[in-house]
């Protein structure tokens, strides 16, 4: 290819993912049509993330008047605020059920729209940046499992951070050494200690929200600009206005979750699935308590990665990761009924290891 | 004297003269009992009058009938603080409103000239004596603060002492006279309403708010269509206003809910000495504890030999926990010889501290993902997630005067003897050599 025509073929690209004709307020918004079918629901749920990613910044500033990320202050000023500050232990409580809630949904998102086949062209740089936003949550809640700084937030993200290194064993030559290096550079010091908190928050609470916020922006524009992708094989002869039917529907929903939310942290403690001691402030020279273990969101990973050798993980990680941002190309010629199968196979799999990932784990290992 | 008729007297003629009054008009001039709308003189000055006044005090009128009627119920939900601002905050508002529109209204009824035709004396009257009665209700919420809380404890028993024929001024009698006149006015307002127009009170056409909407047109072919459209267009505004006033009044409560939230998380706790003294003795504790570490850094940094146990203190079985040269922790035991016997304590498979007990084959456990490590060879079952073999560390003995008895590395190989007599004086040592060694 004459270096002309590549040039010429990337502008082409660009020219149909960015249609500037129709970057003005009556095509985005008031022209945007939502097709009615089966289906439907699937266009809520990309709301639903982003609501909860609102909740999670609003109750995060909030929390942010009182935490110190310092290895001696830090527990005890998340037990201050559920302990003393007025509504600490709903604000906290709010942001800790609504990050899991953010993470099932994005994993709802991304499985609906690829059943959907949401991704077709012109929504690649659509779907791209969704699974950008994807890792991005997850590097969201990975980061700030550690800040309060208590037993099995530090343990479990010791072993986190040490799984990074153990695939530096897999690759040839000098980066081999690249995993390790990646780990110092993130724990900051021999062991897990104040550097990583301090990493850790910087991540947490300015580096991960300015980018997650850029590539939402870019997710958003793509999607006023190409509009609701039509979801199924037969375009669907009915649909509604976006503005303001499909928009207030979507407050409606959100109002609902609010509610939902609210009730939920108000009664039940997220930490109530724990067993007490791993809550107690981390002691750099005492033993590992038993139990420790990720949210639940890394079950789907991290049973795997109990059971079976460690390059099969990382070999399934590295296809699925490539094949996530590869999807647009890969299955440009899938039917929807075969991604629909796929979808359907990757929710039960995500499910029964997240629900039962500990029974089977007993169960190979006797 | 004064204060007696006032109170107790007055009270007892508004409320006969209204009672029998009104009965007696609705009896005598049938079709007077209405508000004589000036709607057809004038209506655009009208809305932004009467709305306002009717929707403030309509409001303001029911809280008060509230206090009276459920003063257990009220002062309980008063006793709430965030209820107390709430309920105080809005009624501002409603006499705000309503005295707002009520200036509308005596503007327009004093400057429009179609309305001065059909206005009495009485309705200037009216006018006036609800100003200075709203006028007098606002200044008592200002000055006078927290009457939704107070007023339960002086108007309501007082009403009901009326009320129950058992009249006791002296509830109210202390009080200002801001509030004794916003009493005294109520009564007065009772005592003229079966002479003007406020008689249209017990009028009240509450099953508009609930009826269909119906409007008046003309039936003839020219005005057919616009009929329907007319229907149809009140009915969206009906069904509008509807969604509207939910979604205000939820919107209303979210934010007073969350403001109030907010409000308290940014004012913050409040504590006691004591409790800032428990506090900060925790803290103290745990900054301590930092220290210590910090100390052990920096003691691994200066120092060439780094002070483990007494050989008397180790076990075969049971391991103490110290911290090597890189700030991993490390276990002490005896070994069979009865020299000491030392071995990381940082699992080679995922990095996590592995437990100080042995088990009856002599192995020490990782908990993370269950590795037994044999502490004599260092090395894992095979079965486990483990694979590498735990290092051991190198150690040199020391006897009381501080003098190098015995050396040995971490590869084995042993420099000095230790006299198995004097081994109770002993003391183990890690040496930072051997952390030399070991890197090169």
């Amino acid at each position: 290819m004459k270096p002309g025509t590549a040039l010429r073929s990337v502008t082409d690209f660009l020219a149909g993912r960015f249609p500037v004709d129709k970057l003005d307020f009556h095509s985005m918004v008031e022209k945007k049509e939502v097709p009615l079918h089966k289906m439907s629901w699937g266009y809520y749920t990309g709301g639903l993330t982003l609501f909860f990613f609102l909740v999670q910044v609003v109750t995060g500033l909030l929390l942010l008047f009182y935490y110190q990320p310092t290895v001696s202050d830090a527990h005890a000023s998340v037990e201050y605020i559920t302990q003393h500050v007025a509504c600490g232990a709903l604000i906290r409580n709010m942001h800790a059920w609504s990050s899991s809630c953010m993470i099932f949904f994005v994993i709802v998102h991304l499985l609906v729209t690829f059943a959907m086949k949401a991704f077709e062209k012109p929504r690649e740089i659509t779907w791209i940046a969704g699974v950008m936003l994807l890792f991005l949550t997850f590097t969201f809640g990975f980061t700030g499992y550690l800040l309060p700084w208590n037993q099995i937030a530090v343990n479990a993200t010791k072993v986190g951070l040490q799984s990074v290194e153990y695939a530096g064993a897999y690759l040839p030559g000098t980066l081999s050494e690249l995993p390790r290096i990646l780990r110092e550079t993130f724990q900051g010091e021999a062991s897990v200690g104040q550097s990583t908190l301090g990493r850790f928050y910087a991540l947490h609470v300015v580096i991960l929200p300015l980018c997650f916020v850029a590539v939402l922006g870019l997710h958003l524009l793509q999607v006023q600009l190409h509009g609701m992708s039509q979801g199924i094989d037969t375009p669907s002869p009915t649909s509604e206005r976006f503005f303001p039917i499909f928009f207030s529907k979507d407050l409606e929903v959100w109002s609902v979750a609010f509610l939902i939310l609210f009730v939920l942290a108000l009664c039940l403690p997220f930490e109530s699935f724990l067993p007490f001691p791993l809550l107690e402030p981390y002691d750099p020279l005492g033993a590992t308590p038993a139990g420790i273990k990720p949210e639940w969101y890394f079950y789907f990973v991290y049973y795997p990665l109990e059971l079976l050798p460690f390059w099969v993980i990382m070999l399934g990680s590295a296809v699925v990761a490539a094949g996530l941002f590869l999807t647009p190309w890969i299955f440009k010629g899938t039917s929807r009924k075969t991604l629909a199968f796929i979808a359907v196979a990757a929710t039960l799999y995500l499910v029964v290891m997240t629900l039962f990932g500990e029974q089977i784990y007993h169960l190979v290992k006797g | 004297m004064i204060d007696a008729f006032l109170l107790i007297g007055l009270p007892y003629v508004a409320i006969a003269v209204c009672i029998f009054g009104t009965i007696y008009r609705l009896r005598a001039e049938k079709f007077t009992q209405s508000a004589l709308s000036s709607q057809f003189l004038e209506s655009n000055q009208l809305v932004w009058g009467s709305l306002p006044w009717h929707i403030g005090i309509g409001l303001i009128i029911l809280a008060h009938l509230l206090a009276l009627i459920f003063p257990g119920t009220w002062s309980g939900l008063m006793q709430n603080r965030t209820i107390l601002y709430t309920t105080e905050g809005v009624g501002i508002a409603l006499a705000v409103l309503a005295v707002a529109g009520l200036v509308v209204l005596i503007i327009r009824r004093i400057t429009s000239a179609r309305i001065q035709a059909v206005t009495s004396v009485m309705d200037l009257v009216i006018l006036t004596l609800l100003l200075v009665q709203v006028g007098l209700g606002l200044a008592t919420a200002a000055i006078y603060r927290w009457g939704a809380m107070w007023a339960t404890a002086a108007a309501t028993p007082y009403v009901w002492s009326l009320l129950t024929f058992q009249p006791d001024a002296s509830y109210v009698s202390g009080l200002p006279l801001v509030i004794r006149g916003h009493i005294i006015g109520a009564w007065l307002i009772i005592l003229l309403i079966p002479f003007s127009r406020l008689i249209h009170m017990f009028a009240l056409p509450l099953d508009y708010l609930f009826r269909p909407p119906q409007k008046v047109v003309w039936i003839n072919p020219r005005h057919q269509e616009s009929a329907v459209e007319l229907v149809e267009r009140e009915a969206a505004r009906r069904y509008f206003l509807k969604g509207a006033v939910g979604v205000a009044a939820g919107g209303t409560l979210l934010t007073v809910g969350a403001a109030d939230k907010v409000f308290r998380f940014f004012f913050g706790p409040r504590l006691s000495e004591r409790e800032e003294a428990k506090l900060m003795a925790i803290r103290v504790k745990r900054l301590e504890k930092t220290v210590e570490h910090k100390k052990y850094e920096l003691e691994r940094q200066q120092n060439d030999y780094i002070f483990v146990a007494k050989l008397s203190e180790l076990e075969p079985r049971k391991g103490r926990y110290f911290i090597d040269y890189a700030m991993k922790p490390a276990l002490a035991f005896k070994d069979t010889d009865g020299m000491p016997l030392l071995i990381s304590a940082k699992c080679t498979h995922l990095g996590c501290t592995v437990g100080a007990d042995c088990n009856a084959e002599g192995k020490i456990l990782c908990p993370c993902h269950v590795s037994y490590f044999d502490i004599h060879t260092g090395k894992p079952n095979p079965d486990s997630p483990a694979k590498a073999p735990l290092p051991h560390i190198g150690w040199v003995l020391m006897d009381q005067d501080g003098k190098l008895v015995a050396s040995k590395h971490a590869d084995g190989s042993l420099t000095g003897r230790a006299d198995p007599e004097k081994a109770d004086t002993y003391s183990v040592f890690i040496a930072k050599y051997h952390e030399r060694v070991e890197e090169s």
